[in-house]
């Protein structure tokens, strides 16, 4: 029943990790580019809700809800006034640009908050759990994992389904052309900046509420995240997922069968991934 | 309708067109003829607003200089581009609603464009990516027209396909011609083809235009000395 119960909580785990994959995975597909300030986005918008949540006394849904909307804003302005700018056929600036993005955001942070770990109280919903027989799972990280796959078939359904997506999935394909479609490409990235910097605050509150964060919690997320897209796919959204609950399980796993190796097992892996498969679980063969 | 006055056109430090002036009216079809090199997409995409340029472009008076290809796309410049680029991703159909987002409205809607070509109707739901180099061709025509553009920039539509495609093609631009009072500006590498499906040409020689004039009636030898540069130094 061990095994069982690995695989569930590897699962679990594994649909926060895809949520980190996620906007970031979202970014690379659309825009080519890495966001070196993914970390940060989760981490400052978890701070966001803390804000909101233990200085200014807010619910806690209005807190989740509005540090969501002032991440879309930011990620939306960002791209706008900053990192559009460096955008071309080279990806360099624009990765130097959200690494100084990072760097910023890390020390706002600290400047604002201090350096001590912070959480977000969710009261006992946070040690409720389900008797499934001779396993029971947590509740919270049920909720966390439905809400983490809801999002990448909203994703899915938005990119596929409405003119939004359209117009990004186009975007994607070939930037140079959207214009002529009357687009502005510069508008789309900021929405796609946006969108990716909410999804990140999401998966940082839920990291929040979860466990305990510093502002300096950004480093090791983005590591995950781009762990995640790396093993699920470049730019797949799907791939995403898939890399997510990879990375999941094998780190419950080789935690209860090595407590002492930390995310080592999912390091090695990446690079059985790199080494075997360096398309991703889910990605296709270099076509051009 | 179309007015371009001293136009260059350059891709960082190379320039690709030097002072290019001329006029395409409405309803009127103009052909671009050159070799490779010669400047022929340079100069559309410099109307289009995807190179740097310098000089006047005046769309029905008004001065397009330093607008964004999007902005130009709403005021009716439309391009059909060479290698057809396909939203690969997009199925036929959502590549031709695509065309439709400068949000100019008049006669051409889906239901026009598949009537058309339509074989775009047929494969409406299929990958464009899927479909064949003549079928593409289409859904690039399509795309721009469903912009109901003033101006349609149409870029080696027949470059690549096979003769009886090309025929194809070319047919429905002609039913265009006579039907719409789109400007048209068509690049064609092949002279003859060129000028039986245009009213005026213009012929472009390492970026600077060598002979321009009427098709009807047009002396297809000068053209083609034109276009290799033969004797123009004499």
């Amino acid at each position: 029943m061990i095994v069982v119960d690995v695989i569930l909580n590897g699962l679990m785990l594994g649909g926060l990790y895809a949520l980190f994959g996620l906007g970031l995975s979202l970014i690379f597909g659309v825009m080519k580019i890495a966001n070196i300030a993914h970390g940060e986005f989760a981490i400052g918008g978890a701070f966001l809700a803390i804000a909101a949540a233990i200085f200014l006394g807010a619910p806690l849904w209005l807190a989740v809800i509005g540090a969501l909307i002032l991440s879309f804003v930011i990620g939306f302005g960002l791209q706008l006034v900053l990192v559009n700018r460096v955008m071309g056929d080279d990806p360099v600036p624009a990765l130097l640009m959200t690494f100084g993005l990072s760097i910023i955001i890390q020390n706002l942070l600290v400047e604002l908050f201090g350096a001590d770990n912070r959480s977000l109280d969710i009261g006992p919903l946070a040690t409720a759990g389900i008797d499934l027989g001779p396993v029971s799972i947590g509740v919270f990280p049920l909720i966390l994992f439905v809400v983490a796959i809801a999002l990448f078939a909203a994703l899915h359904w938005m990119l596929h389904h409405t003119k939004a997506g359209r117009n990004i999935r186009a975007t994607s394909d070939d930037p140079d052309m959207v214009g002529m479609m009357g687009m502005e490409r510069a508008h789309i990235f900021a929405i796609v900046m946006g969108v990716s910097a909410a999804l990140a605050a999401l998966a940082g509150i839920m990291l929040a509420m979860r466990g305990s964060i510093t502002p300096f919690s950004g480093a090791e997320r983005l590591l995950i995240a781009f762990e995640v897209i790396v093993i699920g796919g470049l730019g797949s959204i799907w791939g995403s997922l898939l890399g997510g609950l990879a990375l999941g399980l094998v780190h419950v796993i080789a935690l209860r069968l090595d407590p002492s190796s930390g995310p080592l097992y999912g390091h090695l892996l990446l690079l059985a991934i790199l080494l075997l498969r360096p398309e991703g679980l889910a990605g296709r063969k270099a076509q051009r | 309708m179309l007015k371009v006055d001293g136009l260059s056109a350059s891709y960082g430090d190379y320039t690709a067109v030097f002072d290019a002036r001329f006029e395409v009216a409405a309803g009127e079809t103009l052909a671009l003829i050159g070799a490779n090199g010669a400047g022929k997409t340079s100069l559309l995409h410099a109307i289009c607003g995807l190179c740097s340029a310098q000089g006047r472009i005046t769309l029905d008076g008004a001065d397009m200089h330093g607008l964004t290809a999007a902005k130009r796309a709403q005021l009716g410049v439309a391009l059909s581009p060479e290698g057809r680029r396909m939203f690969a991703s997009l199925s036929v159909q959502e590549n031709l609603e695509i065309g439709a987002n400068t949000g100019r409205t008049g006669p051409w809607t889906l239901s026009s464009v598949t009537k058309l070509f339509p074989i775009l109707g047929e494969f409406a739901d299929r990958p464009a990516r899927l479909l064949s180099g003549g079928q593409q061709q289409m859904v690039a025509i399509g795309r721009a027209l469903m912009a109901n553009p003033k101006v349609l920039l149409l870029d080696e539509v027949s470059l690549g396909l096979a003769p009886v495609v090309a025929q194809e093609v070319m047919q429905a631009l002609a039913k265009l011609r006579t039907e719409s009072g789109i400007a048209t500006i068509l690049v064609e590498q092949d002279i003859r083809r060129a000028i039986a499906a245009s009213d005026r040409f213009l012929c472009l020689l390492e970026g600077r235009v060598v002979l321009q004039g009427a098709s009807k009636g047009a002396d297809l030898d000068a053209i083609g000395r034109a276009y290799f540069g033969e004797g123009t130094a004499a």
